[in-house]
């Protein structure tokens, strides 16, 4: 045990003492709050040119209407309250007659014009919007631009032609608008938790409201976490331990410390690295979100589970890639183990959304019950604010320990057989071949 | 008393028979030196007594136990190829080592090998600074780092310089002294000669001379004669009974056929040359060697 610590030891110091530790340490928040930052930052940031629109009214209903609220909103919308800073553009509308004879034409002309940025877009409202049970097909708005789903120009337009319409029909129905104003109110759905009993003062609790920080982020960013610790932690032990049996320094050792030994050395003192960094995270994470006043979104009680799944899959994946690189000779033999290796670590990322759709669905259950799997979908699961039966993590676990135990058996049968072995590739017949007959 | 001792160990590398039906023994306290050509089996050996391969058949007892899958303990190593980690500084990997090989007063045998072999002024710097020969005098403080019983050192010479090569050797000899046995590997007949003694030679595979220098030359006989004369070769044109003439420059050295007389030999040399020197002696272990390995030297892989 003594020299498997003494490796461990020298894997960790030599990992943590390095620029690359110090930098990818700071990279993952600086990347992260780097995108928040600059998504903040250049949130004002947007092109405030003039925008000319062309409208095809074929129910010629809405010319003033919409003339107005566009001379409304360039009067009042364009400027950050109480300053100078322009931080929307002006909108200008002008209405076209439709061409009957040639309607497609008259839109290509449009479109030519849209797209030599003389116009922004162009709306086309059909003939029968404000009755559209008397001709469905006729009864469309529709926003032709460059990229209109993300332009928010035809969202806008949404609101003065819907409000004209509604004030259209209440007219024909001979309605005032202030005696119907409930009638459209909006009855919103408010997302909440459950209640639960408060375990100091027995107390109920009135349930919180549900958040996507609870319901998406957080487990995202565990999962994401774990990931990017297993790929930082795991996948640099293929090229040192090839690095080790080329340079012939793991012959020095070998006549030291047996390979079992060595293996679990390399694999400690990694998973101890990938340890600190998540300790690290974790703690600056929770002392961020605190000093925010969200630290109650923080389900502290996941802290000892994520740990406890962190530890067995650094392993798990620690062993894998030792042994891999054991059985390389060349960078080109770990460039081809590299990738079926981390496949394992990829999947799962695959299916978060289904997992936290229905965090206790068929899917999301079995696949978290998947040994390989287990680390990053169990805690993804445990993350969402709905209740997983406690058993789940529990097996979970166990099969976990039992998985990790084989994969550090195997791996260290390959290790043991590839450590020494010159030329032979690092194929699966070979793989296999090491860990039966050694 | 056997220190190590292997029993009829055999070692195969896919159709290769590297290592075939060896046994040998070595004292306690004894300098063993291996030879043999390239791709003998040397190393395969070293790496069976190591534990670092396990025979395929036969076993390996070492200190009177035979071991399958533990490490040895205090067993100093040097292996064929060197390897170091590049960037750790040198006091740092010898600490390393020696923290691996639960040595004690780890400091004070750092700087006491540092001083020995020329390398404290390069405590500090980092072992890919230093020189091919410096990182081989490393390598060997390494081995040595916690004074173990048995030292197995695969080629420790090779690629030293002559001054380098004396204070290792002297290194070794006060090791031996202290008690240590030392097995070693070399292809410098001259250093197996004055350092070993016990002789090992295989040749592919197989245990071909074992024993001390003197027992083996006894088994050649006094078939050599060394000889230095004023015409060189010229003056050896035509005089029989020579079965191989090893030629220095200065002086040849002659293999006899067996029956000849060397009193027959002086004659007919005296008769074309001044003669310089004449010596009857034994075979170098060079020579034997070269008996033994030179008639076959396509060189086949057995390392």
């Amino acid at each position: 045990m003594r020299k498997i610590f003494v490796i461990a030891l020298r894997e960790y110091r030599t990992a943590v003492r390095t620029k690359s530790f110090i930098i990818s340490l700071l990279l993952v928040p600086v990347l992260m709050g780097g995108s928040l930052a600059v998504s903040i930052l250049t949130e004002d940031k947007v092109d405030t040119a003039d925008r000319k629109y062309v409208v095809i009214d074929h129910s010629q209903l809405f010319s003033e209407a919409i003339q107005q609220s566009v001379k409304q909103r360039n009067e009042s919308e364009l400027f950050k309250p109480g300053t100078q800073e322009k931080i929307r553009p002006s909108y200008y509308v002008e209405f076209v007659t439709p061409d009957s004879s040639d309607l497609l034409k008259q839109k290509h002309d449009l479109s030519e014009k849209v797209r030599s940025k003389e116009l922004a877009g162009f709306l086309e409202i059909g003939g029968n919007v404000l009755h559209p049970d008397n001709d469905l097909s006729n009864a469309y708005v529709r926003f032709y631009s460059e990229s209109s789903f993300l332009d928010e120009a035809g969202n806008w337009f949404s609101g003065p032609i819907n409000n004209h319409l509604r004030q259209l029909r209440m007219q024909e129905l001979n309605l005032s608008p202030d005696s119907v104003k409930e009638l459209f109110y909006y009855a919103g759905i408010e997302n909440m938790g459950l209640l639960k009993v408060d375990e100091a003062s027995g107390d109920i609790q009135d349930a919180e409201k549900s958040s996507p920080v609870q319901s998406l982020l957080i487990p995202y960013i565990l999962v994401m976490l774990m990931f990017m610790l297993g790929i930082m932690g795991a996948t640099p032990l293929i090229t040192a331990v090839m690095e080790e049996k080329m340079e012939k320094i793991a012959e020095v050792l070998l006549a030291t410390v047996t390979p079992a030994q060595f293996m679990a050395g390399k694999v400690l003192g990694s998973a101890c690295v990938s340890l600190t960094t998540a300790g690290i995270y974790i703690v600056a994470g929770i002392i961020t979100a605190q000093q925010f006043g969200v630290g109650a979104m923080i389900p502290y009680n996941l802290v000892a589970w994520f740990f406890i799944y962190l530890i067995f899959f650094l392993v798990m994946s620690g062993s894998v890639f030792t042994a891999l690189g054991a059985a390389c000779n060349d960078n080109k033999d770990a460039q081809n183990v590299s990738f079926p290796a981390i496949m394992p670590m990829i999947l799962p990322l695959f299916v978060i959304m289904p997992v936290l759709k229905n965090p206790i669905g068929g899917l999301a259950t079995w696949l978290s019950l998947f040994p390989p799997f287990t680390p990053m979908l169990m805690i993804t699961r445990l993350a969402t604010p709905v209740t997983i039966p406690v058993w789940q993590p529990v097996a979970g676990l166990a099969g976990v320990i039992i998985f990790t135990a084989l994969t550090v058996w195997a791996g260290s049968r390959i290790f043991r057989a590839g450590i020494l072995m010159q030329g032979q590739k690092p194929t699966l017949n070979n793989l296999v071949k090491y860990i039966f007959k050694g | 008393m056997e220190i190590i001792e292997l029993r009829q160990v055999t070692k195969s590398f896919g159709q290769v028979t590297a290592v075939k039906e060896l046994d040998l023994k070595v004292p306690a306290g004894t300098i063993y030196g291996f030879i043999g050509p390239n791709g003998s089996g040397k190393t395969t050996t070293i790496r069976m007594i190591m534990n670092i391969f396990f025979p395929d058949e036969g076993t390996i007892h070492v200190r009177g136990k035979q071991h399958e899958s533990s490490r040895l303990e205090r067993v100093g190593y040097l292996p064929e190829d060197r390897g170091l980690y590049k960037k750790m500084k040198v006091k740092d990997v010898l600490k390393f080592i020696g923290d691996l090989k639960n040595t004690g007063n780890i400091r004070s045998e750092i700087e006491y090998w540092l001083k020995k072999l020329d390398l404290y002024d390069r405590a500090d710097k980092k072992v890919e600074t230093l020189s091919k020969g410096m990182t081989q005098k490393l390598q060997f403080i390494a081995t040595v780092i916690d004074r173990p019983e048995i030292i197995i050192l695969d080629e420790p010479f090779s690629g030293l310089d002559p001054v380098n090569a004396e204070i290792l050797k002297e290194s070794l000899l006060e090791l031996q002294k202290n008690g240590a046995t030392v097995i070693f590997s070399t292809h410098d007949m001259n250093m197996a000669e004055k350092m070993c003694d016990y002789i090992f030679m295989i040749h592919k595979g197989k245990k071909v001379l074992d024993g001390t220098l003197h027992n083996i030359q006894d088994e050649y006989g006094n078939d050599t004669i060394r000889l230095q004369t004023e015409l060189g070769t010229d003056a050896l044109t035509g005089v029989r009974g020579i079965e191989k003439i090893n030629d220095y420059g200065q002086i040849q050295e002659l293999r006899l056929r067996q029956g000849t007389e060397t009193q027959e030999i002086l004659a007919e040399v005296m008769k074309k040359s001044r003669i310089l020197k004449f010596e009857v002696t034994r075979p170098s272990l060079h020579d034997i060697f070269i008996r033994i390995a030179a008639p076959d030297r396509k060189e086949e892989n057995y390392a």
